[in-house]
């Protein structure tokens, strides 16, 4: 299977099972989205795949290499991004080299003498990644702009663009479209699409916006109290009795979400 | 069995009093959120001032003891509250450096008022004793044992059974909550410094007679503290009180079977290897934690334009290389000046570029001057001598990162005193470093025309090393290397699912920093000839970090007005010694924390003296209903008093 598989994955937190075995597949070439009520178990199973927190049983695979006990460090190099509810970027530094620290990590990663010397190719891949990156989030125009100045949509777009500099293969987005308006929902999920076409990435995204997650997912999964309850297209997932069961009580009226 | 009794009994006493102060000092943390570097300062200042009232003035002893106690209790409370109350929301590095202000403040004003001498501080409880198996006990042991266990259980009890104990509890749960029950948390918590400090002044005044009146020694006591504090795991206090005892016992132990050189400086390290063991052992989940303030205290550093920097250095190289001409005798202030600004220059690049806090940097430049002093003298040619000097302190610096790679913030600052301690009193007398004398010696060099043991020719030398240092730090921050430090002082999580486990690059940035440091030691020692390691003790370290936070958080500006203060400023007024620098760099380090944390409000005036339409921001931040629930949330450790 080409790109990440979680396979019967479950996470207990002292006693309490925050995640019970769960399987989810999140292939290149799609953009595949978990979906839940709040305390469904979606960010815990984020975390587990990229390796912050560890699993009490399960599997998780990338590119068919089991990587349920490696680092997140050592993930990302095997090509898993991932970008933050909370937004992680260094506000104090301009937007060009936030998103240039994609892919110096993964060299400086690879080779801790990298973290002190770089060589010549070296920062001209990471300049062409940048500049790449910039192109297709649309952020040429803020590129030296400190961080800290940019609204919430330029920073989850400046988020988007440094997993891209980094050259992953899949990506996890945590909740892209928390705190943007509609607008910005809307080109983010537009940019989103173009780039997995393009480069053949794979996404797993987790997301409460019921708008981005159907117009631009591609299969989704959905968990509820840490078990995967339904997977299908956004159509079956939207036409479910069980889904609207989960997020409107078994008594619920109307459609799950708009 | 009967020969150890003596030594446990003693350990025992001075045990109760650590385990005493350590109780106030985890009760002020849990509540307040702050962990009080300057417990111990508190202790001294209360037994001076006891020793002021009871053999200076001649006031009876329980008189005297009930002032100094109503004292601290009240007005240090007061402050303490005020001053910690003030800070909110700030990064831990603020906080730390607020209660080392508090330190170097009082020490400060003891040694000026006091001189840094020992002296004898009488006993002033009954020295009449009995026999127990043949040791005797004396009754100043049994009374001092008394009232340190039974004020440890009063507060037990207290917190267990009273109105305001109970509400003690709360606040370290959640503040917020018990505000919307009708108790007011400010109260309960000056409740907490009041108990914190009075329990610290009595410490101080049980241990005094034992220990002599020294500010010094009676400061880093509370670092005994922080060994009991270490065992209690920083959250319970009966386990914390038997922590106390256990350091005393082992510390006395310790003094029976390590006597001889270079060994006896074990027995007065114990408390900080108890420290350092149970910090680097105990997963750091376990240990209580300050909530990380959100966003980074490092402004948007952008480099001057490259016209503006070049005039800038070009500039100050000039200046400085006619300062031999201009400054006649006080060359050697302009000296160390340079030196210093090395000094400071690797320490900023550990504290402010890679957001890492270490309190032992001193440790790195005496590591330095030592290895200096043993290469020179054995013939080796100066220069190499220089850069082994800087080598040498590099598995140091390593050394250092263990505790970096495992903790963070408020813990990490407590490992590296504790490190820097456990230097002065174990490995500083050994002859790899300064020998049982405490003193190295360098003679300057002759490198072809140039005879350094000129002070004029030595100041160039130092110059050009200076300069070179200067560069490669810079150079490094401007790196590769430096955009990350930068990014693992914000983020580390973000580094690690990005490629780049970031364990790798603190031992990198732990590295070259005391390699740094360890090159300003080296030209230290050949400056003065000779080099004490008295002057390179936790208290310079202090100093230097504290000096370093005044002077704001730039790469090299910082440095440069650092080293200013610290080397150059004294050699132009005969008064400022370096008491009188410990005195007002600690004012002004809390100064400046508060300072830090009232940054908004203060832009916010500045704002509104250009535009006076701009909204009036509160000084009272605690009036906004929105900033006080974000605050408290941010001030108030998880977990609950155990």
């Amino acid at each position: 299977m080409s790109g990440l598989e979680v396979v019967e994955l479950s996470v207990a937190y002292g006693g309490h099972k925050a995640v019970s075995e769960v399987s989810l597949q999140a292939p290149v070439g799609r953009i595949t989205g978990l979906i839940g009520p709040n305390g469904a178990g979606k960010t815990t199973t984020f975390n587990a795949c990229s390796g912050l927190l560890r699993p009490t049983t399960g599997r998780v695979r990338l590119f068919g290499q089991d990587v349920t006990h490696r680092s997140p460090a050592h993930r990302a190099r095997l090509g898993l991004g991932r970008t933050f509810q909370r937004m992680e970027l260094v506000n104090a530094m301009s937007v060009r080299v936030n998103v240039g620290l994609g892919l110096e990590c993964v060299r400086a990663g690879s080779n801790p003498l990298r973290q002190l010397f770089s060589s010549a190719s070296d920062r001209r891949a990471v300049d062409d990644a940048t500049a790449n990156a910039l192109e297709v989030c649309e952020l040429e125009g803020l590129a030296d702009r400190t961080v800290a100045t940019l609204s919430t949509g330029q920073r989850r777009l400046v988020e988007l663009a440094r997993t891209l500099a980094g050259g992953f293969r899949v990506l996890l987005l945590d909740e892209p479209s928390s705190g943007l308006d509609e607008a910005e929902t809307e080109r983010f999920g537009g940019i989103l699409q173009r780039v997995v076409t393009e480069r053949n990435l794979g996404v797993l995204i987790v997301e409460h916006d019921m708008a981005l997650v159907m117009a631009a997912c591609d299969y989704l999964f959905v968990l509820d109290f840490g078990c995967l309850i339904f997977q299908g297209t956004p159509r079956e997932v939207q036409t479910s009795d069980i889904v609207r069961a989960a997020y409107l009580g078994s008594e619920g009226i109307g459609v799950a979400a708009p | 069995m009967r020969d150890l009794l003596p030594f446990i009994i003693t350990g025992a006493v001075s045990g109760a009093a650590y385990g005493l102060a350590a109780t106030g000092l985890v009760l002020t943390y849990r509540t307040s959120g702050v962990f009080n570097f300057g417990h111990g300062a508190v202790a001294a200042g209360a037994a001076f001032l006891f020793y002021t009232l009871h053999d200076t003035h001649g006031l009876p002893w329980p008189l005297a003891a009930g002032i100094t106690l109503v004292v601290f209790g009240v007005v240090v409370a007061w402050v303490m509250e005020r001053v910690t109350r003030g800070l909110g929301d700030v990064p831990e590095a603020v906080v730390i450096v607020a209660t080392i202000g508090l330190l170097l403040g009082i020490d400060g004003f003891l040694f000026i008022q006091y001189g840094n001498v020992t002296r004898n501080f009488p006993e002033f409880l009954p020295a009449s004793g009995f026999a127990v198996w043949g040791v005797t006990v004396t009754w100043s042991q049994v009374i001092s044992v008394a009232i340190a266990t039974s004020s440890a259980l009063g507060l037990y009890v207290f917190l267990w059974r009273n109105r305001l104990g109970v509400a003690m509890r709360a606040v370290v749960d959640n503040s917020t909550l018990l505000a919307l029950t009708g108790e007011n948390p400010k109260r309960v918590r000056l409740a907490a410094w009041s108990i914190g400090s009075v329990f610290a002044a009595m410490s101080g005044i049980l241990l005094a007679p034992t220990l002599g009146l020294d500010a010094n020694l009676l400061t880093f006591l509370v670092v005994q503290a922080f060994g009991a504090c270490a065992i209690g795991m920083f959250s319970s206090l009966p386990l914390t009180y038997v922590g106390g005892i256990t350091v005393g016992v082992m510390a006395s132990l310790a003094t029976k079977f390590f006597t001889k050189p270079p060994f006896n400086g074990v027995p007065a390290a114990v408390p900080f290897l108890v420290l350092f063991v149970v910090l680097l052992a105990v997963p750091a989940s376990r240990l209580p934690r300050r909530k990380m303030s959100v966003g980074s205290l490092i402004p948007d550093v952008k480099p001057l334009p490259t016209a503006t920097a070049t005039a800038l250095v070009v500039g100050g190289l000039v200046a400085l290389s006619i300062v031999p001409a201009a400054v006649g005798t006080r060359l050697p202030v302009w000296t160390s000046g340079l030196i210093d600004v090395v000094v400071f220059a690797s320490l900023a690049l550990l504290v402010w570029t890679s957001g890492q806090i270490s309190l032992s940097h001193a440790a790195f430049v005496a590591v330095g001057a030592s290895t200096m002093s043993h290469m020179t003298s054995n013939g080796v040619p100066w220069g190499v001598a220089l850069l082994l000097a800087g080598l040498v302190a590099v598995p140091v610096g390593a050394f250092v990162a263990v505790p970096a790679i495992r903790l963070s913030g408020l813990y990490l600052a407590l490992a590296t005193l504790g490190f820097g301690i456990l230097m002065q009193y174990v490995v500083y007398p050994t002859w790899v470093m300064f020998g049982s004398k405490l003193s190295v010696s360098a003679t300057r060099p002759h490198l072809g025309p140039l005879n350094a043991a000129q002070d004029k020719q030595f100041y160039y030398l130092v110059l050009v090393v200076t300069v070179i240092c200067l560069v490669a730090i810079v150079g490094v921050a401007r790196s590769r290397l430096g955009r990350l430090l930068r990014a693992m002082s914000e983020s580390p999580v973000m580094l690690a699912t990005h490629g780049l486990g970031v364990n790798v690059t603190r031992l990198i940035v732990f590295c070259i920093s005391a390699f740094f440091a360890g090159i300003a030691g080296g030209l230290a020692v050949t400056q003065f000839g000779s080099a004490s390691g008295a002057g390179y003790g936790p208290l310079q370290s202090l100093l230097l970090i504290a000096i370093l936070a005044v002077c704001g958080t730039r790469l090299l500006r910082s440095s440069i007005i650092a080293a200013a203060l610290l080397a150059i400023v004294p050699g132009y007024f005969q008064g400022f010694d370096v008491n009188h620098q410990t005195f007002a760099f600690g004012v002004v380090a809390i100064g400046a924390s508060v300072v830090i944390a009232k940054r908004e409000l203060l832009a916010s005036m500045i704002r509104r003296s250009i535009h006076p339409t701009e909204p009036r921001m509160a000084w009272r931040v605690e009036r906004d209903p929105a900033i006080r629930r974000a605050r408290d949330g941010a001030r108030v450790p998880a977990g609950m008093l155990r």
